[in-house]
């Protein structure tokens, strides 16, 4: 159950992404810990032991195209070095990564150079900015070294430019701009070669909460109109929970759940991932189907039908309006009915009800 | 905790009864076994070098290493040198004047800061340069400028691209380091002998120590600019697939160029105050009569060029600091302020080829008017002034000095030059061994051993008698100023010009004052050597209070601390690592001007030195001098690290 997306042992050559086995051990002896006893120490031990920090341990997923797949967990949990390890800039211990079918670890440099230059591209932290250079040519920079003439790259870079909303500030410099409009060049610098996969670290996590929802939003709606594959880093469950299709919660180099937001909340593999999801409102993750339950004593079925796939919060008017049992069908299937009483027991925290019930029904 | 400080406690109970034990035996023992030596004798080690230098000097025709490496390299940079004197300094054949009179000279520097700079700084550097036409120096400050400005080129053609090297290579830095550290103590002094006797005499051996001088100075600023990088442009270049040299060429470079031009700052000053000292190995231009005066004791003619030294430091300073502040933001002009700029540049350029045009057609254009040398006023109000002050201040000058001298310096050299030599070696070693550890402990007594093998013990001491004395009053000095400016703005502005004077004029300078005042003594040399060392320890300690944490500061006033309190139990204790550091800088720039004051009538290894400059037949005591020098620095370099090394960890 809590495995909802089951990783299996050979790669997947048709996913965006397919990672197996992957391992980063920084350290003086490095490649003598993956495969020998030494692996299957605690972090802690092995730092004891060895010296050595398993950075990544034994990580394996795979991405679909066009998919928003986020990785999340506290700081020095590996997510930066996992994130590094997909394009190389980190290179890996053990393991693989494959990319569209191409195993990233065995390209050459040159074709390494070539794959950051048209295939991947990424945003960071800190934006990573070059100071002395306008945003234009930032924004061109990557279409520089491809040795794109001057006129076509700046002709592209202006049309990132009002993709990201950046339009009248190419000629200002870096240091110029807002945190937030800083990172919006760096969104525009990622999009600028119309990459098949972008890797975002952490990206939001430098700027203020407003600021922050403002950019969650704008790259939701890049999402949407690009339909790019993402590989999205947060430290932050809420907004893993607002852009990812699918999270994976990690912590101390490893991957302990791996789900849908709905899945995490509603089936926290252990405490460590249900401390995560304790401070998540359960009305905005989970969808009717999970709190669905069989028609009680002196209701009547003649209420509205809502589907089961819906968010929580977004039946809730309906819910409310009704003033009675509201029908949940999924798939052509009858669920069960909902109350607004169910919402109010959900939004004020009565947990053990919605997995007791989630325990009886089921989705 | 406690147990560190009761450690501590021991440690220097420990030291002070090493000392008390040192001076007893030191009075019992005086006079025995101290190795003194008459100036004009040789022992067995300078006499070889005397006679190997000897030997070099007859093989320069011959020898294929000279013939075909040495003497090569040194006729390149002679005519690259001169070349470059020919522009702005030397007549050539047949004419009166260079090949670009004074007024030519002068608009073309202004408007080369006008570039690199801005206007401002452009009529202070071209009314610095008048001024040292005033002075009646411009010819010779012609020189100086010409040899400077062709060592920083050389040093920058070679310090640049090797420092960029080892910045991004770590195994190059590894290979570079100990040259760079080695580089960082060595005194001017030493390096003057040595080249004088392979590249003879001149220019071109001036050249070649000034830029053995300056180029590590450049390597090191330089990898240090790229090795301090912020990582996230540069990883976010390579996530984009940049190559190495797209990446260097791209992001590296443009992004360390404020730190590099700093360094050009740094190895042009440093360039600037070596080719004023290299006089004393034929070196054309300032330090010549600033030698001069200083040999018969002019004080007036001494201040005159002393004078055109500081003018021309910080003309050069000014213009390449304010190269590095256009520089600070990479935002550039836009619009207006463009234009008008642009419109500078061209009034600018025409001016400035009209002034070099009249400077080769009209007298007056061409060379600096005798009407404007003020030169010989100048010198003899500077001769009534310093008459006066002597004078006026007999007590400071006179009594003092002879004070100091028989209370402090009298007996320091009695415990440390006038007693038995293994007495001083052995004590020093155990020094070393309760400081800085048992490793520095035994570099100590190897090296002072070889010391006292070269026959040089009894100078050594001399030296190191004043480098104590002098470091000790630094440090003094440098404590209670630096605390002042580390926790009172007012302060360190007020202190700032002088701070900044002493990191930039030449340390040569400080002695025409300093003779002026104090006559040719031991005690001018110290002071000497604390003007020059007290600016820097007392930025290192005021950035050491200062850096401190204000949580600390505030905990322990709300605590009810009076101030002093606060500066002995909780300023000075937290800023102990860069207070021990204060004193290791302090120690190396004291050694560079004491070794100097061998001018002034401080005897000891500079003298010998000096003196082996002079007559062939001691010149390899005076290359033995120079190697004392270097064993005596990195002794008192390596124990001064050792200790504030310890006070980072006081766990290990
Ligand atoms: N270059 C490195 N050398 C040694 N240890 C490293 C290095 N980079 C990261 N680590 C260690 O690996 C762990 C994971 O770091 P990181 O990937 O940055 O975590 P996160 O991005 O989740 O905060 C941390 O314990 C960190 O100290
Ligand atoms: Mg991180």
């Amino acid at each position: 159950m809590s495995d909802e997306t089951p990783v299996s042992a050979a790669a997947d050559p048709a996913a965006a992404i397919s990672v197996r086995a992957l391992w980063k051990v920084f350290g003086p002896s490095a490649d003598k810990v993956v495969g020998t006893p030494l692996a299957d120490l605690t972090r802690k031990e092995l730092l004891n032991e060895t010296g050595c920090v398993a950075a990544v341990r034994d990580v394996s997923f795979d991405v679909a195209p066009g998919e928003v797949f986020v990785v999340m967990g506290l700081s020095g949990s590996g997510k930066s070095t996992l994130v590094r390890c997909l394009t190389r800039l980190i290179e890996p211990t053990a393991g693989s990564v494959l990319v569209s079918g191409e195993d990233i670890l065995k390209a050459s440099p040159s074709r390494l150079r070539e794959l950051r230059r048209t295939q991947f591209s990424m945003v960071f932290q800190h934006f990573g900015l070059l100071p002395h250079r306008r945003v234009i040519d930032n924004i061109a920079y990557s279409l520089e070294i491809n040795g794109v003439k001057k006129e076509a790259r700046h002709a592209r870079a202006n049309e990132v430019i009002e993709l990201v909303g950046l339009h009248g500030y190419g000629n200002s410099y870096p240091e110029q701009l807002s945190g937030g409009m800083q990172q919006r060049v760096g969104l525009a610098r990622a999009l600028a070669v119309d990459p098949k996969v972008m890797f975002l670290d952490e990206p939001f996590s430098a700027l203020d909460p407003l600021i922050r929802r403002d950019m969650q939003a704008e790259v939701m709606r890049l999402h949407r109109d690009l339909g790019k594959t993402m590989v999205f880093i947060t430290h932050d469950l809420a907004e893993a929970m607002k852009v990812g299709d699918r999270i994976a919660i990690m912590r101390d180099g490893a991957v302990v759940q791996m789900g849908t937001p709905e899945d995490l909340v509603a089936n926290p593999a252990d405490d460590y991932v249900a401390d995560f999801t304790r401070d998540i409102p359960k009305s905005h993750v989970l969808c009717l189907h999970a709190i669905a339950r069989p028609l009680a004593d002196g209701e009547d079925l003649d209420g509205p039908e809502l589907d089961g796939g819906m968010v929580i919060r977004d039946a809730t008017p309906t819910i409310l309006e009704a003033r009675r049992a509201v029908k949940v069908v999924q798939n052509g299937q009858f669920l069960g009915v909902v109350t607004p009483d169910d919402v109010l027991r959900l939004i004020s925290g009565d947990v053990d009800a919605v997995t007791a019930q989630e325990a009886e029904t089921g989705p | 905790m406690t147990r560190v400080r009761e450690l501590l406690r021991h440690k220097w109970i420990l030291v002070l009864l090493l000392v008390v034990v040192w001076i007893v035996l030191a009075t019992v023992l005086k006079g025995v076994h101290t190795l003194e030596l008459p100036t004009a004798k040789n022992t067995p080690v300078t006499q070889w070098l005397t006679d190997f230098a000897s030997s070099i000097r007859g093989n320069r025709t011959e020898s294929p290493a000279f013939v075909y490496f040495f003497n090569p390299i040194r006729a390149t940079i002679a005519a690259f040198i001169e070349a470059i004197r020919s522009v702005i300094s030397v007549p050539g054949a047949g004419n009166v004047i260079p090949l670009i009179g004074w007024l030519g000279t002068l608009s073309i520097i202004g408007y080369i800061v006008y570039v690199t700079s801005n206007l401002r700084t452009s009529l202070l550097s071209m009314g610095l340069l008048l001024a040292c036409g005033v002075l009646g120096m411009w010819t010779f400050t012609m020189d100086t400028l010409a040899m400077t400005m062709g060592a920083v080129f050389l040093s920058l053609a070679i310090g640049l691209p090797l420092g960029i090297w080892a910045g991004l290579n770590d195994k190059v830095m590894k290979v570079f380091r100990p040259g760079l550290d080695l580089a960082q103590i060595l005194p001017t002094l030493v390096y003057l002998a040595p080249l004088a006797l392979v590249f003879l005499i001149g220019i071109a051996a001036a050249t070649i120590a000034t830029l053995i001088y300056s180029i590590p100075i450049c390597i090191r600023i330089t990898a240090h600019a790229v090795r301090s990088l912020r990582a996230g442009p540069v990883e976010a270049a390579v996530s984009m697939g940049s190559t190495k040299m797209q990446l260097l060429r791209k992001v590296q470079l443009p992004m360390a160029k404020q730190t590099i031009i700093l360094g050009v700052n740094q190895t042009t000053l440093a360039a600037l105050s070596f080719v004023v000292i290299a006089a004393l190995i034929g070196a054309p231009g300032l330090g010549k009569p600033v030698v001069d005066a200083l040999v018969i004791r002019n004080v007036g003619d001494g201040v005159v060029a002393g004078l055109a030294v500081v003018f021309l430091a910080v003309m050069l300073d000014r213009a390449t600091t304010a190269a590095v502040i256009k520089n600070n933001t990479f935002v550039r002009d836009t619009g207006k302020a463009r234009t008008k700029r642009r419109i500078g540049l061209i009034v600018g350029g025409v001016l400035t080829i009209v002034a070099v045009v009249l400077s080769r057609q009209v007298l007056w254009a061409a060379v600096f008017p005798e009407q404007l040398n003020f030169g010989k006023q100048i010198a003899s109000v500077a001769d009534a002034v310093a008459t006066w002050f002597t004078t006026t201040f007999y007590f400071f000058t006179t009594t003092f000095n002879e004070y100091f001298t028989v209370t402090f310096l009298n007996p320091l050299e009695g415990v440390l030059a006038n007693s038995p030599w293994y007495v001083t070696v052995i004590m020093i070693a155990l020094l070393a061994a309760i400081i800085g550890g048992r490793g520095v402990a035994i570099l100590s007594l190897v090296l002072l051993t070889i010391v006292v093998l070269i026959g040089l013990w009894n100078d050594t001491m001399i030296s190191l008698a004043q480098i104590l004395l002098a470091t000790l009053l630094t440090m003094i000095i440098g404590i209670v100023l630096g605390v002042m400016a580390g926790r009172s703005e007012r302060v360190e502005k007020a202190l700032k010009p002088f701070l900044d004077a002493g990191q930039t004029l030449p340390a040569f300078v400080y002695l025409v004052p300093v003779l002026a005042l104090f006559g040719p003594t031991r005690f001018a040399a110290i002071v000497c050597g604390v003007f020059y060392a007290a600016p820097v320890v007392v930025r290192m300690v005021a950035d050491g209070v200062r850096g401190g944490p204000p949580e600390m500061v505030e905990a322990a006033t709300s605590a009810g601390s009076t101030p002093v309190q606060v500066i002995t139990k909780v300023q000075l204790p937290a800023s102990k690592k860069s207070l021990l550091l204060g004193a290791n800088q302090g120690l190396i720039f004291v050694l560079a001007v004491i070794v100097i004051g061998g001018f002034v009538g401080a005897g000891g290894l500079g003298y010998l030195v000096i003196v082996g400059q002079s007559k062939p037949e001691l010149a390899g005591k005076g290359l033995a001098a120079g190697l004392a020098i270097v064993l005596l620095g990195i002794v008192l370099d390596r124990i001064t690290q050792a200790s504030a090394r310890r006070s980072g960890n006081p766990g290990g």
